[in-house]
């Protein structure tokens, strides 16, 4: 196996374990902090959130819509929520990346939440051959490699 | 500029285009003018400049005068820390949990009401 790469950070909220829990299962929370920024944008969320359901994601905005999907592989509430994710409109090829949240309660009601993703494509496989991408995005099949090879 | 406006991460919504991607595996085996760079492309120069825009925006290229014409480079630090892709879903995450905090706050504001 290739090196993937891991992103690992930290935040503490100023909730409650469960508040923060609730934010990542319920869908209509989802909505509202898993879109860009800005005002004018929205997301687009159907969430089955239960160990072996699935979530998509589809956040929109002037250009384009962007969606993510992937399954929930562990479910601990309020401590510990294991996902995969796949973000449809890169080209991670075939690895679908894992996204992992553990809540810790801190003192003063507030929650530390730790979030890894890992699996994820390494750069220079894809950002530096343009060979690798060609066998990639003929792999995607989706509207980008149709694009690409009609152009 | 509308294509800066839009929250998601830049760097993420730079590499998310097919043709900026090549782009970038071009400069990779070198700097390049507009000219050479538009070459592989059935597109005008100005479509490709505007890819160059948001290339430039996103810190992943710079463009610098020679004599007359301005080359663009590779930037070295978001591309040569072994995973763009790392950098993009860092900055995609932080943003995420940023709305997150504030999604927890106006939620408690409300409840206190």
């Amino acid at each position: 196996m290739s090196p993937m790469g891991e992103i690992r950070l930290e935040r503490v909220f100023d909730a409650a374990p469960e508040e923060v829990f609730e934010a990542w299962g319920d869908a209509e929370s989802l909505a509202t902090w898993m879109c860009p920024g800005s005002d004018m944008e929205s997301a687009t969320v159907e969430v089955d959130f239960r160990v072996g359901g699935r979530f998509r994601i589809v956040m929109h905005d002037p250009e384009r819509d962007y969606a993510q999907h992937g399954e929930y592989l562990e479910i601990d509430a309020p401590k510990r929520i294991v996902l995969t994710w796949v973000s449809e409109w890169i080209p991670t090829g075939e690895a679908a990346t894992r996204v992992s949240v553990t809540l810790e309660p801190e003192l003063g009601g507030k929650t530390r939440l730790v979030l890894v993703h890992d699996g994820l494509p390494e750069g220079d496989a894809y950002v530096g051959h343009p060979d690798g991408w060609n066998t990639i995005l003929t792999k995607l099949g989706g509207a980008l490699a149709s694009q690409k090879e009609t152009a | 500029m509308v294509e800066q406006a839009v929250g998601l991460d830049e760097t993420f919504a730079a590499l998310a285009d097919p043709t900026r991607r090549e782009i970038l595996a071009r400069l990779r085996r070198g700097s390049a003018n507009v000219g050479e760079l538009a070459e592989p492309f059935d597109m005008s120069l100005a479509a490709v400049s505007k890819h160059l825009g948001v290339l430039e925006r996103a810190g992943l290229i710079h463009r610098e005068a020679h004599g007359r014409e301005r080359r663009c480079h590779l930037r070295a630090r978001p591309l040569r820390a072994a995973s763009a892709w790392t950098e993009a879903y860092r900055s995609f995450w932080d943003e995420r949990l940023d709305a997150l905090d504030s999604h927890l706050r106006k939620r408690r504001a409300r409840k206190q009401k």
